[in-house]
């Protein structure tokens, strides 16, 4: 098999000889690769593949054979019941509702943040950029008492806008990321623009974000998926069952009477898939290459 | 390289030249203008709240009765009496497990997989499913993993002769555990920033340094790595925020067991403020772990400012 | 030429399209949702409907008792037509918080179930109306329902709900194996605090190794054990907690107690006997296979795989164990100890808010739940064990019909109890007691030492109730 040596351009004026690397035949690393994809592939999915397996047993199968045996005769009773008696269609509209919401808001105005941050001058900016990060920082279980105790004096527990409220104009977490982003456009990118005399917000939409695509798309997945997986918060924030999101609905199948551990391991399932659909359908404009290189300068 | 089309819309008429002073009060006003929503979010649902958290340290409170006024006395008796210290340690070394790891396999399945070969937007997909459920489902799946009788690696390693420990009744081996369902979940989401930033380098680097005789470690080390640096700084400093308040998965697999070799400070926080209702000294506890986070993450930027190239020199 | 190849212009469609799809998929979604939703999710729109209608908020956590009691509120919203009720389920793990939660803002439920572990502490922050003035004045019949109930939630003269259900601990059993190793289960078994007495002889027989031999044999190998005997956890109500009772120990010295009473004799023979004898003798399972914190997670899974043969448990979990299991399932009483036959006794109630805009309506709610009529509903549906004694044959009568003899925990009922420890903060104490036995389970710390930490971790937390 013919080995292929490492390729320098010939016409390379200032080639030097460089001491080849040793000849692993591309057949063999192209092996390996393979190897090592379908171990990773493996160690990823195979929880997964427990769940769902499970979400197709009824509950004395889940108890009484292992995870990993497929189930003999898959049912859709545990999906079915979900639908029918515990009203998972409500919950799966309430959660869209308020994860769509959340996740427009949060990522907007997390974006327009960042790039004040990255690449804006004026004053306070690293002290307000600290007083961001240092509010992550704080465990949220404790903040959430007197959160609850805002909302409830502003009437607004019990409705959407108590769950998405507190996310929808930007969150710290958003915010560092897109500006750590920011950071990486060079600063005469913008200069050369406002030297020509475009506002703020002109070279925001018309510049960044169109290069920003990755970023974006990364950060409206974080939000989306954070969103979507909120529980604690959901939770004391709402008293009537007809407002539960699906984390909620999903935590009413573990009573110290009992645990439906199908019912439980569907549900999940049902919260997973539009997630999935999501990510897949956008992970390629989130790896997909972007070329700053596109920008002259 | 020659200034070809610049990508910027230039308005029809010409601008009459405007002083310094004037740009530089308009970039200051477009500033907060676009920091005002998240400014107003960050403040009222998350600056306002820790103030709240920070005076109800120094009270007595189990939300039903009034607040009492006691000084400092919850910062010596979470110490004392509800195992704070003993919690930190925990947290410590759950964090000390996770990090390294985590961020060498994010940074290195990145390294792998930024490519067009086929199957590897498949994989790329893949490692990041785990991110997108909840703490709890897997961490029930995880619970049969490890169960010592019924689960299925005690059963793989039976196979072959092994009789498997009780991986998360032994305090030995319960954090490591735990740790493992960690990075499982989050390997992939981070590796995702090590993507971003890795694309961003231009090959024309590489190809520079390729000419100029650098081995492909060289490359990694003199181009990749310093370029990679924000992303770094932004993989470490979330992942070790995220690690010092870990909770979902303690509580969903061993809910501080066996004894209390895994009550991180977090589940300390939660059962301290919501089974004992003891919200004085829960805030308290959140105060220290907040301060010691702080301390860290300073640190990280500190080293982080001193090496890091952000542009594209 | 080494140049990179020039993408497309920045400002081309494809750059901007999925940005301005996701934006444009926003708006719509933002503004279907806003049609979509009712106005009341949205906090406009009033509570309340026709004049005159009162709409009463009923709290519980368990979803398959909710299709009883919705059964039994059509009866009650039949007789009271005037009285709406509307069913609000949360999660269990956290209802006690959900519901202080929303007693501090004033929007807690009219009337919501109340479990021991924090009965006290609701009473003693004023979250439970007394009742007793309201029985009096509507002749309600006290004497109907098991006095240890009414005692449970009894504090002096006042008394803070009507009994509706009650629970024991007793031992579900493999039915298929037994009659496998041809062995029966005898009726009284005993126990006594050296580890000798028919019940360790017995669970001898019934432990196997893989190869057949059961702990009796001397070719016995506990080190391949499959199928263990018994299973306890490490747990106050089905687990030590009736051993601790049979041994004539007490987790509280009185009801209300600020202190506990772990460190003392009697509860140290109770844990001990199975942490060295029944563990010791490897009849029962080892703390570090029971769980984490030997908490008996693990112990449905092994009892529906065979892998232990009777599995100590409350009456609750029998629909758990009916849909979980493949063999016919047997109940067998608790063994009787040095103090006879104990079992640890529990009941939950429906606490009525003292702040509910609607006393009245939901003092009606609260009389139905507690009545016959209502009880005979849930019992004879097989939700609960009815409080009023004589219609206990409803919940027999249903699980027999479904195979399973619950006869065992009514002969405990009716026999020796205990109730379930009452303090404020004792959920939370507990808590910490099961913590720090789990080491004494896993042995790797001496039952002394272990109870003399729970007894100061349980102390501070009552002390600082």
């Amino acid at each position: 098999m013919a080995s292929v040596a490492s390729v320098t351009p010939a016409s390379a004026a200032t080639a030097v000889t460089v001491a080849e690397p040793p000849k692993v035949s591309r057949g063999v690393k192209l092996t390996l690769f393979y190897l090592l994809l379908l171990i990773i592939a493996i160690i990823f999915l195979t929880p997964y593949l427990f769940s769902i397996f499970a979400a197709f047993k009824p509950l004395d199968q889940i108890l009484s054979q292992s995870p990993a045996r497929p189930p003999t005769s898959p049912t859709w009773a545990n999906f079915k019941d979900l639908f029918t008696e515990y009203d998972f269609g409500r919950y799966l509209a309430n959660t869209l509702i308020v994860t769509v919401i959340l996740t427009a808001g949060q990522v907007t105005f997390s974006m327009m943040g960042a790039y004040a941050f990255a690449r804006m001058e004026f004053p306070g900016r690293e002290g307000l950029f600290w007083m961001y990060l240092a509010t992550l920082m704080v465990p949220n279980v404790v903040t959430l008492i007197p959160l609850y105790v805002m909302f409830a004096k502003a009437h607004l527990l019990n409705t959407y806008w108590a769950i998405f409220l507190p996310y929808v104009l930007g969150v710290p977490q958003v915010v560092f990321l897109m500006r750590q982003y920011f950071m990486t456009i060079p600063k005469e990118v913008m200069e050369a623009a406002r030297l020509d005399g475009c506002s703020e917000t002109r070279i925001l939409w018309r510049i960044v974000v169109p290069i920003s695509r990755p970023i974006i798309i990364t950060a409206t997945l974080l939000a989306f998926v954070f969103g979507w997986n909120n529980f604690l918060w959901p939770l004391i924030v709402t008293n009537s069952n007809s407002l539960n999101v699906l984390t909620v609905g999903n935590a009413n199948f573990s009573s110290n009477f009992a645990v439906q551990w199908n019912l439980i391991l569907a549900g999940s399932l049902v919260a997973l898939i539009p997630m999935v659909i999501l990510f897949s359908i956008f992970q390629r404009y989130i790896v997909r290459s972007i070329s700053l290189t596109g920008i002259n300068r | 390289m020659t200034a070809a089309a610049a990508p910027i819309l230039v308005p029809k008429h010409e601008k009459t030249a405007d002083t310094a002073e004037a740009a530089e009060r308009r970039q200051v006003r477009s500033a907060f203008t676009f920091l005002a929503p998240s400014l107003i979010g960050v403040v009222l649902f998350l600056v306002i709240p820790v103030i709240f958290v920070i005076i109800l340290s120094l009270t007595q409170w189990n939300l039903l009765t009034p607040i009492r006024w006691v000084g400092f006395s919850n910062y010596a008796n979470i110490f004392r009496f509800d195992g704070f210290g003993h919690s930190l340690l925990v947290t410590a070394y759950y964090v000390l497990l996770n990090i390294p790891f985590q961020t060498v396999l994010a940074l290195g399945l990145a390294m792998l997989l930024n490519n067009k070969l086929p199957g590897s937007g498949l994989i790329r997909v893949i490692c990041v499913l785990p991110f997108l459920a909840t703490p709890v489902a897997m961490g029930i799946v995880w619970n049969w993993f490890f169960s010592p009788t019924t689960g299925i690696i005690n059963e793989l390693l039976g196979h072959i002769g092994i009789t498997g420990p009780a991986w998360l009744s032994n305090s030995a081996t319960a954090m490591p555990v735990i740790a493992f369902a960690n990075i499982w979940q989050y390997v992939g989401y981070n590796m995702l920033f090590f993507l971003a930033g890795l694309q961003a380098v231009p090959a024309a680097l590489y190809e520079a340094a390729g000419l100029d005789g650098a081995s492909k470690v060289q490359q990694f080390r003199r181009v990749t790595l310093p370029l990679l640096r924000p992303a770094l700084l932004f993989v470490l400093v979330t992942s070790v925020i995220g690690s010092f308040q870990v909770f979902d998965t303690v509580y969903v697999m061993t809910d501080g067991g066996p004894g209390n070799a895994t009550q991180v400070a977090n589940l300390n926080i939660y059962n301290t403020a919501f089974a004992g209702f003891r919200i004085g000294e829960a805030s308290a506890m959140s105060v220290v772990l907040f301060v010691l986070i702080l301390i860290i993450t300073v640190a990280q930027f500190r080293y982080f400012n001193r090496r890091t190239v952000y542009e594209i020199a | 030429m080494n140049a990179p190849r020039r993408s497309r212009s920045p400002l081309s469609w494809h750059s901007v399209r999925p940005v301005r799809t996701l934006g444009r998929v926003a708006i719509i979604t933002a503004v279907l949702a806003l049609l979509a939703g009712c106005a009341a999710d949205w906090g406009f729109g009033s509570n309340g409907g026709a004049s005159g209608t009162v709409t009463l908020t009923y709290a519980l956590w368990d979803p398959h008792e909710q299709i009883g009691y919705q059964q039994s509120i059509d009866e009650f919203e039949k007789l009271h037509p005037n009285i709406k009720v509307n069913i609000e389920n949360i999660p269990y793990g956290s209802y006690e918080q959900k519901i202080i939660a929303e007693f501090i803002t004033g929007g807690a439920p009219d009337l919501f179930w109340v479990n021991t572990p924090w009965l006290a502490t609701f009473i003693k922050d004023g979250i439970l109306t007394n009742l007793a003035p309201l029985i009096k004045s509507s002749n309600v019949n006290m004497s109907q329902y098991y006095p240890q109930l009414v005692a449970l939630h009894s504090k002096g003269s006042a008394i803070y709900g009507l009994p509706k259900d009650w629970d024991t601990i007793a031992l579900y059993y493999n039915k298929a194996y037994f009659a496998k190793l041809h062995l029966t289960v005898p009726a009284n078994l005993s126990w006594n605090a050296n580890g000798t007495g028919s019940f360790v002889t017995f669970l001898k027989q019934a432990t196997t190794d893989t190869s057949g031999h059961n702990a009796l044999s001397p070719q016995f190998n506990p080190g391949k054990i499959a199928t263990y005997a018994i299973g306890i956890d490490n747990d106050p109500q089905g687990g030590w907690g009736d051993y601790v009772a049979e041994a004539g120990g007490k987790v509280l010295p009185y009801p209300g107690a600020p202190y506990t009473s772990l460190d003392t004799p009697q509860v140290n023979e109770g844990i001990t006997f199975l942490t060295k004898y029944l563990t010791g003798d490897h009849v029962m399972v080892p703390g570090s296979l029971s769980g984490p914190n030997a908490n008996g997670n693990n112990l449905e899974q092994m009892f529906s795989q065979g892998q232990v043969a009777m599995w100590e448990q409350g009456d609750w979990n029998t629909l758990s164990v009916k849909s979980s299991v493949t063999f016919p399932v047997g109940v067998a009483t608790l063994p009787i100890g040095p103090d006879g036959r104990v079992s640890v006794f529990n009941g939950l109630i429906d606490g009525l808010n003292t702040h509910t805009p609607y006393p009245k309506q939901a003092w009606e709610l609260e009389q139905w739940l507690g009545s016959p009529q209502s009880e005979a509903i849930l019992g004879s549906g097989g939700y609960v064990w009815p409080a009023i004694k004589s219609l206990d044959p409803l919940f027999l009568n249903y699980w027999q019909k479904q195979g399973i003899d619950m006869q065992a925990f009514l002969t405990e009922a009716q026999g020796k109890v205990v109730n379930f420890p009452n303090s404020p903060g004792i959920g939370d104490a507990l808590t910490d007691v099961v913590n720090d036995l789990g080491p004494a389970y896993l042995g790797t710390e001496s039952v002394s030492a272990a109870l003399k930490s729970a007894q100061g971790d349980a102390d501070y937390v009552l002390r600082t109730s």
